[in-house]
């Protein structure tokens, strides 16, 4: 048994080990960057690298970004572990955020009712919005990236309209509703700072997923489906409901995420673009965390980090904080290289196409 | 209701679809390679947005059509990096192309605000160029039909004309050269063009760098043609639409050109309808493109499940 | 004769430390045919993979026409006028014959592909060597039998010299067989030579000229045809070793599954199978004998509930099965053992304990109140585990870092953790070693003494007579005999059925289906 725990004690560090040799290669990259294309870079890369601790302010920015990245990890590795490709969560930030509004600015939001009513609301709203993709998949074989992406678009552009036209105080011309009653804002933790339910909710989801995954007949069944929907379907799991519940259960983290995102203290109402992009930054998160919910808090932490320097960098210094992209994609690249490795390996080896591996698995005939 | 037919059997609105499926053709194209040679290309989006960032900043030094070849060369760059972490080190193919459209929706903002000096929403400052129209009023001295003609042809991006000849010609390649019965080959199933000692590795990688080019030119398009200039964000999903168009046209040529057709003509209502109907609001008329696609995926989706099903019954 | 092709002293041992080839000599004459003989895992493929350029020696040399030569691919292979057709065709389904044929090596007319070159090549090549292959229709919708001659195409379009067939007629029905020699002997009447691998012996002995005989991955012999009777082959072969024998049913219980007038059809309504009848015992292996493609696949579907029945009835032990589930007919005692387990058996990236649970997700041992059990779960793959003798570190190993054969272990150790009343079996020894077959057919037979009613499918027809009580044939989607498994009963019989050139009297059928 004790060598059981030493190889997963191994796999685990060299899991680790990947993930800080990417960041280590896109640190070095960025800062590459920032040489080329700052006046005084040693401001831009100290920012970068050390203002979220700046101030209790910062630190709760950068909390508050760890909350909203570990929801949308958790969305993205319960799809990826079901092996859909559903790229929603954005969608779903949105129409969350927006039924979540709803609540806020209805009478119920001037009632202690009001935060659970907008998650309960906001997670409602997300799980039907993760649905569509799922059940066009399953019922038409619809790709599940395409229409999820262009659900995307389409709450986007659908939330936006509803701000500008009815939703914004009457002749404010702002490009937001006015702001939530007190009893619909999430309570901060710390007093003053962002630093709010937000952290405890998403600490909450992640134990959440991790017991549907791991613990649950349901999990069970919805990673043998992400391992090999064949044999899910030879073993008499109904694969094309579990892919669906899949992507409908990560369509309310969605949904909550959007819940979270208006709710919170951040902002307190519900503006035009209020996602800032952070619900894709999930796929980054999933991929590190290699989809188990319990790296993922880890992994949003750390990149929530970055995340907030590089927010930081390019208010102080002349960097942009776009720049962080570079670091985003070089992260993904190579930790999705390291990953898949023996995941192919594998499956050349059952089909027999590697010749060294296929002979020492059939002997010789 | 009369008002939207007459717009849209007008020769002015001909010409709007023409521009709006010009970005849309290419990309599709640039999709229906790479999915052929049986790898999903999710990147078109990122592909296109930075080609669209580089023909612009190339155009405000150099001209258009050097714009244009750059734009191309930086998508095709990207197919390159794509084939890379694909091929060689076995990353999946859609988590790359994602992290190539993360690098593109920042990226391009970042470049954006390098050039500009600061800039992190248009190129308003740069005095990028345009590709050039192609003047054809000499058609109207055809007796009759001529003024028609005229308006129905003249003015079209010289793009638009390449993409028409893009699609002849990635028909006569996937279904005339001995290269494109390897790729589509290489696509359908592996074992058999790697067994008659053709390079497998080689040819995806090829192919993904050929569909980088064209969404490059598309990008191009996009920026020099549609709208002069660069605006964060400005392809706006259209590389996912292509995406969908390329399953929409049962991936043929020209399936697919037909598929980039139907959603250029929904584009090019989005852009007519705001005129017309001004009590609709502009979002609910910009989401018009995104909802024709995801009904046309299920729709088409569909049909195809069906059509598989008869397909395997013939067999037995 | 001048050898053509030689191996000396060929020696390979895998990665693993599985030594395939030892000392391994083989002298091809131009213009024969040059049977190789042997078991499974004797060494013929490893072989065979180093004379195509698949494989390189570790040990010995290979000589065409008395030089030395090396591949390192197969193209190098291809290019010295070597030619090879696998047991699994590497085929484009969708497109045409001559397509495929000429895939990599196209007839050009500046940069366009000379389709009308081609199919006129294809053409020339399929009548000068009697193929019988029209090159026009597309792959995917052709019979295994002329997919096999595409592939004879492809090596003779690349101007084979010698061209190697590896166990050409595991896939083909007797007279599929008969045409394939044809084409054979055409082939070395053109002068080309033909390398020949198999473990059917009359087959060899009707076809070959000469026969190299391989044993544990060593050559024993070579001989002439002529020179030798089945049995003195059958004994250079099998060596002192013991062949595989299996023991018939003591005697079998009570009718246990029932087909009645079952039809099946595809989703869009066309018929697949109809009006199959059938009884299994309890304690007895009933084998399902015909071409792949006529029903039989189709039919273990149905019973165990992967596919919708179109009319008709399954019961077991007097219950109908149609109305259940996957998982309630697993509950009833139903298992299942899929043709390609390492693809649809298991899931890799899963633990062994996960896979040894994933048909028994409505069991409360396992899982109550939709929660699992994981340390019942744990027990469970932890004593499968001891008594199938599987080399594993633990049940949270993945199953994708065991040994082929250990994953296949897996799979028979979870359909037989518990006496089953119905087995479903298909194809159980294709593409498996010796040692794997000997311990599937023991499982079997094993669950068939423990009063299991079996299904069998197999395209091996030695299989079918080895293990088979009662066997009936399937053509065109209906059963058109059956017979009680007797020595009298050959493979040549059963495939006039299969092949449908022979009816069977009903009253004869019916007493067979009892």
């Amino acid at each position: 048994m004790s060598t059981l725990a030493n190889q997963r004690g191994a796999a685990f560090l060299r899991e680790v080990g990947r993930a800080l040799t990417a960041l280590v290669i896109a640190l070095i990259v960025a800062l590459i960057v920032i040489f080329v294309t700052s006046a005084d870079p040693g401001k831009a890369f100290s920012t970068l690298a050390s203002a979220p601790l700046s101030s209790n302010r910062t630190m709760g920015l950068w909390i508050d970004d760890v909350a909203k990245l570990t929801l949308t990890g958790l969305a993205f590795s319960l799809v990826f572990q079901a092996r859909q490709f559903s790229m929603g969560v954005q969608g779903q930030v949105y129409v969350g955020g927006l039924f979540a509004a709803f609540v806020a600015m209805s009478p119920l939001g001037a009632t202690p009712f009001a935060i659970p009513l907008g998650m309960l609301a906001g997670m409602l709203a997300g799980a039907v919005y993760g649905f569509v993709p799922g059940y066009a998949k399953a019922r038409f074989g619809a790709s599940e990236i395409v229409s999820s992406l262009m659900l995307n678009y389409i709450a986007i552009l659908v939330v936006n309209y509803l701000i500008r036209a009815h939703l914004a105080p009457a002749g404010s011309g702002q490009l937001m509703t006015a702001k939530f009653p007190d009893a619909a804002i999430f309570p901060a933790i710390i007093p003053g700072t962002r630093f709010d339910l937000g952290i405890a909710i998403a600490l909450v989801a992640t134990v959440i997923v991790w017991f549907l995954l791991y613990r649950t007949n349901w999990g069970l069944k919805l990673r043998l489906v992400g391992h090999n929907p064949k044999f899910a379907e030879y073993a008499g799991i109904r694969a094309s409901f579990v892919m669906v519940s899949a992507m409908t259960v990560a369509g309310s983290l969605g949904g909550l995420l959007g819940s979270v995102f208006v709710q919170g203290r951040a902002f307190g109402n519900l503006a035009q673009n209020f996602d800032g992009n952070l619900a894709f930054e999930g796929i980054l998160i999933a991929i590190v965390a290699r989809s188990r919910p319990l790296a993922v808090p880890f992994v949003a932490l750390a990149y929530g980090y970055l995340r907030q320097g590089a927010q930081l960098m390019g208010i102080r210094t002349d960097v942009p904080t776009e720049m962080i992209a570079v670091v985003q994609a070089i992260i993904i690249l190579l930790v999705a290289s390291s990953f898949s490795l023996p995941g192919k390996a594998l499956f050349k080896r059952l089909l027999g196409q590697s010749p060294a591996s296929a002979a020492s698995a059939e002997a010789a005939k | 209701m009369i008002e939207l037919l007459m717009t849209v059997f007008s020769a002015t609105f001909f010409v709007t679809v023409i521009r709006t499926t010009t970005p849309l053709l290419f990309a599709t194209m640039g999709g229906l390679i790479a999915d052929l040679s049986g790898a999903l290309n999710v990147a078109l989006e990122g592909m296109m947005l930075i080609a669209a960032l580089t023909a612009v900043i190339v155009s405000v030094y150099a001209p258009w059509y050097v714009a244009v070849l750059s734009g191309m060369s930086a998508g095709a760059l990207l197919g390159a990096l794509m084939a890379l972490f694909h091929l060689r080190f076995k990353a999946d193919i859609i988590l790359v192309g994602f992290a190539v459209n993360i690098l593109a929706a920042g990226g391009t903002v970042f470049a954006l605000s390098q050039a500009t000096g600061g800039d992190k929403g248009t190129s308003i400052n740069l005095q990028s160029k345009a590709i050039p129209a192609l003047d054809l009023s000499l058609l109207q001295a055809i007796p009759g039909v001529g003024p028609l003609l005229k308006s129905l042809l003249s003015g079209h991006s010289l793009l638009s004309w390449l993409a028409v000849l893009t699609v002849i010609a990635v028909w006569f390649f996937l279904y005339r050269t001995p290269w494109g019965l390897w790729l589509r080959g290489v696509g359908e199933y592996p074992a058999a063009p790697e067994a008659a000692g053709i390079p497998v590795n080689k040819v995806r990688a090829l192919s993904l760098i050929a569909s980088g080019a064209l969404v490059g030119i598309g990008g191009a398009q996009l920026a020099m043609f549609n709208y002069v200039g660069f605006t964060r964000d400005m392809t706006a999903g259209r590389g996912f639409i292509a995406l969908g168009a390329v399953l929409l046209g049962a991936r043929h040529p020209v399936g697919a050109m037909l598929a980039a057709l139907l959603f250029g003509v929904f584009e090019a209502l989005s852009i007519v309808m705001p005129n017309l109907f001004n009590w609709i609001p502009s979002e609910l008329i910009q989401t018009i493109p995104f909802v024709v696609t995801i009904l046309a995926l299920v729709l088409f989706s569909y049909r195809a499940q069906r059509a598989r099903q008869l397909r395997t019954l013939s067999k037995i | 004769m001048a050898a053509v092709l030689e191996a000396i002293s060929i020696g390979k041992t895998y990665p693993g430390g599985t030594v395939a080839n030892d000392g391994v000599n083989l002298s091809v004459a131009a213009g024969e045919v040059h049977a190789v003989v042997g078991e499974n895992g004797a060494g013929k493929s490893t072989l065979m993979k180093i004379l195509f350029g698949i494989e390189q020696p570790d040990k010995g040399e290979l000589r065409l026409e008395g030089k030395p030569i090396s591949f390192a691919n197969p193209r190098e292979a291809i290019d010295n006028g070597i030619g090879m057709v696998f047991q699994h065709f590497s085929l484009v389904p969708s497109f045409s014959v001559y397509e495929n044929v000429v895939l990599g090596s196209e007839p050009r007319n500046g940069v366009r592909f000379d389709r009308e070159k081609a199919i006129a090549q294809v053409r020339a090549l399929s009548e000068k060597f009697r193929l019988h292959v029209d090159p026009l229709p597309a792959v995917g919708d052709l019979p295994v039998g002329q997919q096999q001659r595409v592939e004879i195409l492809k090596a003779l379009y690349r101007d084979a010299r010698i061209l190697i067939l590896d166990e050409p007629t595991a896939v083909l029905a007797p007279q599929e067989v008969e045409e394939l020699f044809v084409a054979v002997r055409a082939l070395v009447e053109q002068g080309r030579t033909v390398i020949f691998i198999a473990h059917k012996l009359p087959e060899v002995l009707e076809i070959s000229n000469r026969i190299t005989v391989m044993r544990g991955g060593k050559t024993v012999g070579q001989v002439n045809t002529k020179d030798v009777t089945e049995d003195s082959l059958a004994t250079m072969m099998v060596g002192r070793e013991i062949a595989l024998r299996v023991d018939r049913a003591a005697g079998r219980g009570d009718v246990a599954c029932e087909i009645k007038a079952l039809k099946i059809t595809s989703d869009t309504g066309s018929t697949i199978a109809e009006d199959l009848n059938l009884q299994v015992h309890a304690g007895e292996i009933l084998g399902l004998v015909g071409v792949e493609g006529n029903g039989q696949a189709e039919l273990l579907e149905a019973v165990a509930g992967l596919r919708d029945v179109a009319d008709g009835a399954i019961y077991l032990n007097g219950e109908s099965l149609r109305p259940l589930s996957v998982i309630e007919r697993r509950a009833r005692g139903l298992a299942s053992i899929p043709e390609d387990r390492l693809a649809r058996g298991l899931a890799a990236g899963a633990s062994i304990a996960e896979n040894m649970v994933a048909t028994r997700l409505a069991d409360r041992r396992y899982v109550r109140h939709g929660l699992l059990d994981l340390n019942a779960i744990k027990a469970n793959a932890q004593a499968l585990i001891e008594r199938f003798s599987i080399r594993a570190g633990g049940p949270a190993f993945a199953v994708g870092t065991l040994s082929g054969g250990n994953m296949q272990k897996v799979v028979v150790a979870r359909e037989l953790a518990e006496q089953p009343k119905l087995l479903l079996v298909n194809q159980p020894t294709r593409g498996v070693d010796l040692g794997a077959t000997q311990f599937i057919w023991k499982s079997l037979t094993k669950a068939r003494d423990g009063g299991a009613a079996v299904l069998l499918s197999s395209a091996d027809l030695s299989e079918l007579l080895a293990l088979s009580d009662r066997l009936v044939v399937f053509y065109r989607g209906r059963i058109v005999a059956a017979f009680h498994n007797s020595d009298d009963l050959t493979p040549e019989t059963l495939g006039t059925y299969m092949l449908g050139l022979n009816t069977q009297e009903p009253e004869t059928m019916r007493a067979a289906l009892q």
